[in-house]
């Protein structure tokens, strides 16, 4: 079995296959639904994904144009959103381009392949800066060293640049003019941001090219040796590697992300609709 | 040939020159294109789109429209296939899927005024099982009390999708729903009886109505009325779509609904360029409320009309049968005197129904392995798939290494082996819910619970250990006889279940239900030595009753803010028994990349859209090829647009629509047929009845036609 010739790789997938070869060969080349629980507290993580993927969403009406007043009546139960959202519009876009489109998806190609990205916020001048925003609802701010590694970061940063140019009047986004910022809305909006450059672009140009050749012409998908990895895997009863971990011990920014990303792919395969 | 005519190529082959001169057409102007199935309409939507593309029109401004997701597969395939493509992303969209985007954009600016008693709380959208346990939840009371349709016979979910339907219908074609009783009553209510039928139905969708505004539900039709009255009218939501959408390809007009038709018209009035694609001899989805005379009024806000008649699929034998039945039906197409439609059909009459069965799959084997013919150019069709049919198919084609692909939309989750074996497993483990499972249950449960358990060593457990509603340990097998029997091994595994439903009953924590699925299918049965361990349908399967229970949780817990207390998980597996919920479920990854033949109901494949070398029908002497179904409660007719204030629906009306309906199903799979139709006889049905519906009738008469023409010639 082989990985689908139309197959889009997307940060998420990248970062599967980078934390587990195998994880990626059953999640995207078979393909396999395994209902298992990420946490051993289910309910309060499933909690915390919800709200935030509520944020999201709430930002998103924002940015469409719903008064900030109309959605903030709707946080009366939810202090903790009510607080997100508070530092949102108290910093999350200050200093930011004023064109901006929200949940937009751009496309590449690298190596005879499609990369995807979906960008929670674009937010771009043609002719200055193109700031690249990803709202994290998470309570602890990651190293620098540790995002910087993050395929989010090398995809996103690497896709704008690519394919960002119909946004950005017609001109292609010189990686200079780009930067990408992490913003931790339940942190005060506290910023992580990381630049961008010519140079950074092809290092993270071979990486890419070099993980999607590997999984095209993989025979074999091995277990992680790292079983920390396993932790809030779904195959861990497929792998053997034990239960499930503790949710005070679960990243779940990376998991958000993750979460979003395949709602977004199975949308966009499936069209979700209310058939009658 | 210029760059862009090769890249629009690479959606669908090569273009002739009618198609080219379509998909070069300027970027600006709105081409209406009409044509018979066949004719390569499709394929210049697909064109288009990456020609658009390919001229640097931005990807967020270009919308795909469709009436139903698989409509749109050949336009996702193009743009995939496309991987040299920079840039964003194409929009693919149905009415549903657009307007629940919209509604829930843009709801709090909207739910005010649309009625909703708590507009400071999110929507609750409905699917289309949530609408029918709700639908339950709301009105069963009333019908109780009332005795309210106590002369149909029809089981209570079928009653309440009805009504549903109803309200539906009421919403696409946009009138209010107060009005739904008295249409129906003014065109079908032959006495006292039914027109009490019908006004009970009419209370019934007010009282559901009534009861979604009170708990900020939104099923399809309120969800509709919202996007259409209250959200497109909303100055933002529209400035947001006509500013976006600026290109529009909209596919299988006449096969959506008049709702749909309203937005892409609105859209017309300001996107710059626009293809929208009418199949003249379609519209299947009428019992869906598609509505072809609606979608032509679309043509009327086009610069540009064209016409793609020549259909590049058919042989002249199968265009001569589908003319000719079409013509026999009395649709107005013209009977083609000069071909023969008798090389086109391969037919062989059988006494019994297997025997059919039997014939049809020695027939795919010849075609398959003695004339090199793809398994993906056959397609086995009948109007409905029974479980019978469709296991004595899959049986004979596999036996013979035939891989095959099914369609089964309406196929209930809880009949999946790994389904059943979680709620069996639910009850045992909840028995405070008194709903204990029968031995026959607790069998099926272990032999795919335990790997290599059979049948005849799980009925041997289930009668020596199932007692008083537990499984009892391996251990109080008395016999060693019977222990070695069923083997220690096995045993050893029996012994992990049943101890892990005792831990579960006996310890103090009670999960939501779809959490107990997931927590037992990732502790035990997932693992080796189990049934699901490494199973893709198990691993699929499970996922979806978990997404089922969670959706019906979330949507419950939501209640639980306006005062209603319920017994989440128990209701949950009381519905699934009642076939309300799980009873549909759409979902499944690998449905559409299946390769092999394909076995489906007749309308599921035309709504594929795609050609095949060889079709088989099945039952032909079934009258289910041109009979409506059974529906007291509602009537597509009747509630279209169209529909006269006032008419009566007569018999002759209805036979009149079994002549049509059939003449245009028979019309459109002979267009998506190239070369010979298998016609699948029996004298007797599958369940043994002498058979001679319209459909035999039809093809009989045609042939004799032919033969007694063709000695005159
Ligand atoms: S359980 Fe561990 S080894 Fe198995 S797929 Fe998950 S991360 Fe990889």
């Amino acid at each position: 079995m082989s990985l689908s010739p139309d197959f889009a790789f997307t940060q998420g997938s990248l970062q599967n296959f980078a934390d587990c070869a195998r994880r990626f060969e059953l999640r995207f080349i078979r393909r396999m639904r395994y209902p298992a629980l990420e946490t051993q507290d289910p309910l309060q993580f499933e909690k915390r994904m919800r709200q935030g993927a509520r944020f999201h969403k709430l930002v998103q009406q924002h940015l469409l144009g719903v008064p900030a007043e109309a959605l903030a009546a709707s946080l009366a139960d939810d202090r903790e959103l009510a607080g997100w959202w508070q530092n949102y519009l108290t910093r999350g876009l200050s200093g930011l381009p004023a064109q901006r489109f929200s949940e937009i998806t751009l496309q590449t190609h690298l190596s005879g392949r499609r990369l995807v990205a979906k960008y929670d916020l674009l937010a771009l001048e043609p002719g200055g800066s193109a700031v690249i925003v990803d709202w994290k609802t998470g309570s602890r701010l990651p190293p620098q060293s540790t995002l910087r590694r993050r395929m989010q970061t090398i995809v996103y940063r690497y896709v704008l640049a690519q394919a960002g140019a119909h946004l950005y009047a017609g001109e292609s986004i010189a990686p200079e003019r780009i930067r990408m910022d992490y913003v931790y809305v339940a942190l005060g909006a506290e910023r992580l941001s990381f630049a961008y450059s010519a140079a950074q672009m092809g290092e993270d140009e071979a990486l890419l090219s070099k993980m999607i050749t590997a999984i095209d012409n993989a025979d074999e998908f091995p277990l992680t040796d790292d079983e920390r990895r396993c932790r809030f895997c779904s195959y861990r009863s497929l792998c053997d590697r034990g239960g499930a971990g503790r949710l005070e011990d679960i990243e779940l920014d990376e998991y958000e992300d993750e979460e979003e990303e395949e709602a977004f792919l199975l949308d966009f395969d499936q069209i979700a609709e209310i058939e009658f | 040939m210029t760059g862009w005519h090769t890249l629009a190529d690479q959606a669908s082959g090569p273009l002739t020159a009618a198609q080219w001169k379509l998909v070069s057409a300027p970027l600006q102007g709105k081409i209406w294109l009409e044509g018979v199935a066949g004719g390569g309409k499709t394929s210049v939507g697909a064109a288009r789109v990456l020609h658009l593309l390919g001229r640097g029109v931005p990807a967020e401004s270009i919308l795909i429209f469709v009436p139903q997701r698989s409509l749109a597969q050949p336009y996702i395939t193009a743009l995939r296939g496309w991987t040299a493509h920079r840039g964003g992303q194409v929009s693919v969209q149905t009415i549903g899927s657009l307007s629940l985007q919209m509604v829930e954009t843009f709801w709090f600016l909207v739910a005010g005024d649309a009625g909703f008693k708590h507009p400071q709380d999110l929507p609750n959208f409905l699917s289309l099982e949530l609408a029918q346990y709700f639908m339950t939840r709301a009105i069963e009371p009333l019908v109780d009390q009332r005795d309210y349709f106590n002369s149909v016979r029809v089981d209570r979910p079928r009653l309440y999708s009805q009504i549903v339907d109803n309200m539906n219908k009421a919403a696409i074609v946009g009138f209010p729903i107060s009005e739904i009783g008295a249409r129906l009553k003014s065109a079908l209510a032959s006495g006292v009886e039914q027109a009490h039928i019908f006004d009970d139905a009419q209370t019934c969708a007010v009282a559901f109505r009534k009861y979604c505004l009170a708990h900020n539900l939104l099923d399809f039709s309120l969800q509709l009325e919202v996007f259409r009255d209250y959200v497109w009218a909303a100055g933002l939501a529209r400035a947001y779509l006509r500013g976006r959408f600026k290109h529009l390809i909209v596919d299988g007009a006449e096969e959506d609904n008049p709702a749909s038709h309203f937005f892409v018209n609105e859209l017309l009035q300001s996107c710059e360029s626009a293809l929208i694609i009418y199949d003249r001899d379609a519209g299947f989805r009428r019992f869906l409320g598609a509505d072809p005379d609606s979608a032509r009024s679309l043509r009327d806000n086009c610069d540009l009309e064209a016409t793609l008649d020549e259909t590049f699929v058919m042989e002249e034998a199968v265009a001569a049968l589908g003319a000719g039945l079409g013509a026999q039906l009395g649709l107005p197409v013209k009977a083609e005197r000069d071909a023969d439609p008798a090389p086109a059909l391969i037919t062989e009459a059988h006494r019994y129904h297997p025997a059919m069965v039997d014939w049809v799959a020695r027939q795919v084997d010849i075609l398959v392995h003695e004339r090199d013919v793809s398994p993906n150019d056959i397609v086995i069709v009948a109007p409905f798939m029974s479980d019978a049919l469709r296991f004595g198919l899959a049986d004979g084609l596999a036996q013979r290494g035939i891989p095959l692909r099914s369609h089964r939309p309406s196929r209930a989750l809880r009949d999946e082996p790994a389904a059943r074996t979680l709620l069996t497993l639910a009850r045992l483990a909840h028995p405070h819910w008194n709903m204990p499972p029968t031995n026959f249950d607790i069998v099926f449960a272990l032999m795919a619970a335990i790997k290599d358990l059979d049948l005849v060593r799980a009925k041997l457990l289930t009668e020596m250990l199932y007692q008083d509603c537990r499984l009892l340990p391996f251990a109080k097998v008395r016999s060693t006889a019977m222990q070695e029997r069923v083997t220690f091994d096995l045993g050893e595994r029996y012994d992990r279940l049943a101890a892990w439903i005792d831990r579960y009953i006996d310890g103090d924590r009670v999960d939501a239900i779809d959490i107990f699925f997931r927590r037992l299918y990732d502790a035990l049965l997932a693992r080796a030595g189990f049934g699901f361990h490494d199973d893709v349908d198990a691993g699929n399967t499970a996922q979806n009753l978990v997404d089922s229970a969670r959706g019906f949780r979330w949507s419950l817990d939501f209640m639980s803010r306006y005062d209603e207390q319920i017994d989440l998980s128990q209701d949950y597996v009381k519905m699934v028994d009642r076939g309300v919920i799980a009873n549909f479920y759409l979902r499944d990854w690998i449905a559409d990349a299946e390769e092999g033949l394909l076995i489906a109901p007749a309308y599921t494949f035309l709504l594929n859209n795609r050609a095949v070398d060889y079709q088989f029908w099945l039952n032909i002497g079934s009258d289910g090829w041109s009979r409506r179904l059974f529906q007291p409660l509602t009537h597509p007719y009747v509630l279209s647009r169209g529909w006269p204030p006032g008419a009566l629906w007569t018999e002759e009306d209805e036979r009149n629509l079994s002549r049509e309906t059939l003449g245009r199903l028979l019309l459109a799979l002979t267009r998506r047929c190239r070369k010979a139709i298998y016609l699948g006889y029996s004298e007797l049905s599958e369940s043994g009845f002498e058979q001679r519906g319209l459909l035999l009738e039809a093809i009989q008469s045609l042939l004799r036609r032919y033969a007694r023409d063709g000695q005159n010639v």
